[in-house]
């Protein structure tokens, strides 16, 4: 079921750890933010956004034991279930990965859409898991999260493929 | 220094075959914290490395707020501090009914050995932000087990009861609002002493009433305190206001909801009673039942007791 081809990848100068650590921290620190009332619910999961990146663009070193990892450290921040976050990531990485030769094929636009999709998902899944708890919807505002991801997908792209136009110059970051 | 890795071909097991993997753990994860609460180890670890981070980025908020504090009007300081000095005219005077009635109280205990409730123990705390998650009625306190906190105790303001500690952290904690779904409080209607349940319905103001008869002696306004009868909440803590009584023969039980008394979603400070009186109470031995019976907690057990 390894859908990812290498072939692609080995031409490619592999990212900077520090960019990748770096992306990452960001990403935690602001998703530790104190949200509340309707940012806490419209707010985009930065960490899972970044997660997503890096799974699309550097498949070999972002997986899904990352996710795994850095979704328990969500679950604690978030006061959430144990392993709720965890879960989310990985089925997320999982189709991430899955879908990653097609997604670098389009244009950021289209990759939104792509990874909007994605998003979607990880939020279906947290809903159902609150709602299989016993818990209450807390609004329909929750559908516009992934939308908000979505829009900042471009952003983070271009922002994050940046240091590596600098790291070799006249190189076309897909 | 690369993220790039030295094996070239070798990946490992495949992706579908993580995903199952990290699936059944998260899954195993979840169940075991749900239904056993056995991770606290966990998250008391991992929160010790967070809370300092956290209280980081509150900085620049924290200090918005108290260079706006610094330019606000002399005027509204003034007139706080009227309010200020009125209330504790009030409270002096209450606290020294309050003395005489807690003497005659400790002899009367003494007599009858019976129910004691809560004495002036307690931690003041700060509540320092929300929990970020829009599925959960939960608050976080600076204080926590390094000021001798722990799960279970329960948190009031000025007003009345406002929910129970359940995650402890060393210098956080983690308050579960009595609004949050299933979280149930013994009660006692005032005016009536029906006792009842008031059970967290996961919106924010309100809280059910469920179980009660359609015959039952309730009235919109009564005022609901606890009852002290689950050795938990001490009694006498006001809990919440009947809202709404709907009685629908075509139910077996009246549905009645009823507002929280205290302000549960805009307080900044609370107390956390620290009651060791209440160690009194008779503990069920829960260990000793399971041991005995093994998960079935039904069936014979009820029969030994009739």
């Amino acid at each position: 079921m390894d859908l990812t081809p290498a072939s692609r990848d080995s031409m490619r100068l592999p990212v900077p750890l520090r960019l990748l650590i770096g992306s990452f921290v960001a990403a935690f620190l602001i998703n530790l933010m104190p949200w509340r009332g309707l940012a806490l619910q419209v707010y985009p999961d930065f960490v899972l956004l970044i997660l997503l990146y890096w799974a699309i663009q550097e498949p070999r070193s972002v997986g899904q034991g990352l996710g795994f990892l850095l979704g328990l450290l969500m679950d604690v921040a978030d006061s959430a279930l144990l392993g709720q976050h965890a879960l989310i990531y990985v089925v997320v990485i999982f189709f991430a990965q899955l879908l990653r030769v097609r997604v670098l094929q389009q244009s950021l636009p289209a990759q939104a859409l792509h990874v909007g999709v994605l998003l979607a998902l990880a939020q279906l899944i947290s809903v159902g898991l609150n709602l299989s708890m016993g818990r209450e919807l807390s609004g329909f505002w929750l559908i516009f999260s992934p939308l908000l991801s979505a829009i900042l997908w471009p952003a983070i792209s271009v922002f994050l493929a940046l240091p590596r136009l600098r790291l070799r110059p006249g190189q076309i970051i897909s | 220094m690369s993220a790039f890795q030295e094996n070239f071909f070798t990946r490992g097991p495949s992706p579908l075959a993580r995903l199952t993997f990290f699936s059944l753990v998260a899954i195993a994860i979840m169940i075991a914290d749900h239904r056993f609460q056995a991770l606290a180890f966990l998250r008391l670890g991992v929160s010790v490395v967070l809370t300092p981070v956290e209280q980081t980025l509150m900085l620049p908020g924290k200090l918005i707020q108290s260079l706006g504090l610094y330019f606000s009007d002399q005027n509204r300081l003034i007139a706080e501090n009227a309010t200020l000095n009125a209330k504790v005219m009030e409270l002096t005077a209450g606290h020294q009914q309050a003395q005489l009635i807690r003497a005659e109280r400790t002899y009367l205990t003494t007599l009858s050995e019976a129910n004691k409730r809560l004495g002036d123990r307690g931690v003041l705390a700060e509540i320092i932000r929300d929990a970020r998650n829009p599925f959960v009625r939960k608050v976080v306190i600076n204080k926590g087990s390094s000021h001798g906190l722990r799960a279970g105790l329960v948190v009031i303001d000025a007003v009345g009861v406002v929910g129970q500690l359940t995650a402890i952290g060393i210098m956080t904690s983690e308050i579960t609002l009595s609004t949050e779904k299933n979280q149930s409080v013994p009660v006692l209607a005032l005016r009536s002493g029906l006792r009842a349940i008031a059970v967290g319905n996961g919106r924010d103001g309100s809280i059910d009433v469920p179980f009660i008869p359609l015959a039952a002696d309730i009235q919109v306004g009564d005022a609901l305190v606890t009852s002290g009868i689950d050795g938990t909440y001490p009694a006498g803590l006001s809990v919440a206001i009947v809202a709404s009584v709907d009685r629908n023969p075509a139910f077996q039980f009246a549905r009645i909801s009823a507002t929280p008394a205290s302000g549960t979603e805009q307080h900044r400070f609370v107390k956390v009673l620290t009651q060791e009186e209440l160690k009194e109470y008779p503990q069920p031995d829960v260990k000793a039942e399971e041991g005995k019976l093994g998960r079935e907690r039904t069936g014979p057990k009820r029969r030994e007791v009739r």
